[in-house]
């Protein structure tokens, strides 16, 4: 490693010892000029630069820094896999990083060899794992090699799910085995450097026909957008912060962070019930200041997932957004949100769901997308979650948008609601229509029977309202918006302390 | 110079500021209609709105340059 030098503490070492050393020494960055200079052309980091950058100094012990390509087709330092344990901020880790600059990051015998080590070492010892995945995939140069077919990477990485954290950073191309292994991880950081795909393009143009470059084919805007990378970031050094930041959720307590403007809060919700605000607002006002972390942002965008702290300790919120289809949810939304109930669950994050929602999205196209099923996730992940949540009902509660999103039935350890709430089973305009049909037919005018289903619905809004339900106890209280803080670390401090786990509690879906 | 884009597909239901007018960061410019709903298009920045490029009742798409604001 860099920072150790591998120098002598004594005198000229023996020959045993020297060998050694300049064994350990060639595999270094810095006894690698030609290499470097390629990298540095394209303005990326090498594997090692990543690694020591994340790491606490001094803190890295590598795993087969001396290991050599099973095929000596050319020399290929740590068989393009530089992986081991170290520590973030002081918590165990352990990190792997394809090198680019060994045939192209590719997988092979022996690195494969080491990363399936690596994977028992972090089943054994529980350890949180980062990994920069960025590579070619299985090297051909060994295909003539029987030991391939045991590596037992893919299936190592898919058994760790929900057994640690698992954090995934692509900063280059990362096609097909290492993009398996980016696609196995519980979250995924990318740089707008990343080229990500299943089969890049030698096998699409064999396959398909067309030719396009790797960027072509699998850029990180496309990708944010479709939801296989959670976080897009500008460059490494910011996936850097990013990931010591995604580390710290799942490190237990830290120090209380300073205050966020909470008196914001009662501003928030517009008083016109038409106007939408930024649900990013709310959570800014609850959470400890820079503590929010928000993943798949550009992705199934009516909902809003995101980690923060709250007095130093770690919550998830899962929040409905009414900048967005109103918040109504439809099929990426509750995929968003079921998938991030089970990242909760599995680490055993306490939950908050901040619920705005007028139900789920309507129409032919959104049931299209089989919204039957996909809304059906976020239930299954809510109500098999152990992990305590609270709720706080911020505007609209209707129908079963609503029931999924913290009510009642699935027992939140405490539900509240803002004075702006307003509760119905169903969306009321669409309710009158069905239970005052006679009466709304009747009226042939069109603005007049507009106008007429207005009033009904206002009727049933009026007694519906915070105030209103609060009195039939529907929920536990009805609060200051700008206590909301407040009663969240209440909540908080109630919890029993988290029981120590030796087996896994659940597996978090890769969707 | 910074762009001020619409976050959502809608109508252009009303502008709350006219060009020339003195924004501070997070004041609503304009109110988008979008499912029912009105949705604020906030200035990015403090800055002086140097023009607004739609008017009440025009269609626009998600990410659409809707103003510009000189920062101040």
């Amino acid at each position: 490693m860099a920072e150790s030098k591998n120098e002598p503490k004594g005198g000229e070492p023996r020959p045993d010892l020297a060998a050694v050393l300049q064994a350990k020494a060639k595999t270094l960055d810095e006894n690698r000029p030609e290499a470097m200079a390629k990298r540095k052309k394209t303005g990326h980091w090498t594997a090692r630069q990543n690694i020591s950058s994340l790491l606490d100094r001094g803190s890295f012990q590598e795993y087969g820094q001396l290991a050599k390509p099973a095929f000596n087709l050319r020399d290929g330092p740590a068989d393009g896999l530089i992986m081991g344990i170290g520590s973030v901020s002081g918590q165990s880790i352990a990190v792997a990083a394809y090198d680019y600059t060994v045939h192209a990051g590719t997988q092979a015998t022996i690195s494969h060899a080491k990363c399936d080590r690596l994977f028992h070492v972090v089943e054994n010892l529980k350890l949180p794992l980062v990994f920069w995945t960025e590579g070619g995939g299985w090297r051909p140069h060994e295909n003539n090699i029987a030991a391939r077919d045991f590596e037992e990477t893919f299936a190592m990485m898919a058994k760790l799910s929900g057994q640690v954290p698992t954090l995934g950073v692509v900063a280059g191309r990362c096609f097909a085995g290492n993009a398996n292994v980016a696609g196995l991880c519980d979250t995924l950081i990318a740089t707008k450097k990343a080229a990500l795909g299943m089969a890049g393009p030698p096998l699409v143009e064999s396959a398909l026909g067309i030719k396009l470059t790797p960027e072509e084919l699998g850029p990180p805007e496309v990708h944010e957008a479709s939801g296989a990378i959670d976080i897009l970031v500008e460059d490494e050094a910011e996936a850097i912060e990013v990931a010591k930041l995604y580390l710290s959720y799942f490190r237990g307590d830290s120090p209380p962070g300073d205050e966020p403007n909470v008196m914001a809060l009662r501003d928030v919700v517009p008083e016109n019930p038409r106007r939408a605000y930024d649900v990013r607002k709310v959570i800014n006002g609850i959470a400890d200041a820079g503590s929010v972390l928000e993943l798949r942002p550009q992705f199934g965008k009516a909902a809003v997932i995101a980690l923060i702290k709250v007095q130093g300790k770690s919550m998830g919120v899962i929040a409905n957004q009414p900048m967005v289809l109103a918040g109504a949810m439809d099929s990426p939304a509750c995929d968003k949100i079921a998938r991030f109930i089970q990242l909760c669950d599995a680490h055993d994050i306490p939950m908050l769901y901040l619920c705005d929602t007028p139900g789920l999205m309507v129409g032919p196209e959104v049931e299209a997308t089989a919204l039957v099923r996909h809304s059906s996730r976020i239930l299954t992940a809510a109500v098999n979650a152990t992990a305590p949540f609270m709720t706080v009902v911020l505007r609209k509660a209707y129908g079963l948008g609503y029931y999924m999103m913290g009510s009642l039935p699935i027992h939140p350890a405490l539900l509240v609601a803002w004075p702006t709430a307003e509760f119905g089973a169903m969306g009321l305009e669409g309710a009158v229509k069905i239970t005052h049909k006679k009466e709304l037919e009747e009226i042939t005018d069109h603005k007049e029977r507009l106008q007429r289903e207005r009033v009904l619905a206002d009727e049933i809004r009026a007694r519906n309202t915070a105030l209103e339900v609060a009195a039939r106890y529907e929920f536990d209280d009805v609060i200051d918006p700008a206590d909301t803080r407040d009663v969240v670390t209440k909540f908080l401090n109630a919890l029993p302390p988290v029981p120590k786990r030796t087996t896994r509690k659940r597996t978090i879906d890769n969707w | 110079m910074t762009e001020v884009k619409c976050q959502v597909a809608g109508i252009v239901a009303a502008l709350e500021v006219q060009p020339g007018a003195q924004v501070a960061a997070e004041q609503v410019i304009m109110f988008v209609e979008s499912m029912k709903m009105e949705i604020p298009v906030e200035a990015t920045c403090a800055g002086t709105l140097v023009d607004i490029l739609v008017d009440e009742g025009d269609s626009v798409v998600e990410d659409q340059v809707v103003a510009n604001i000189r920062d101040s």
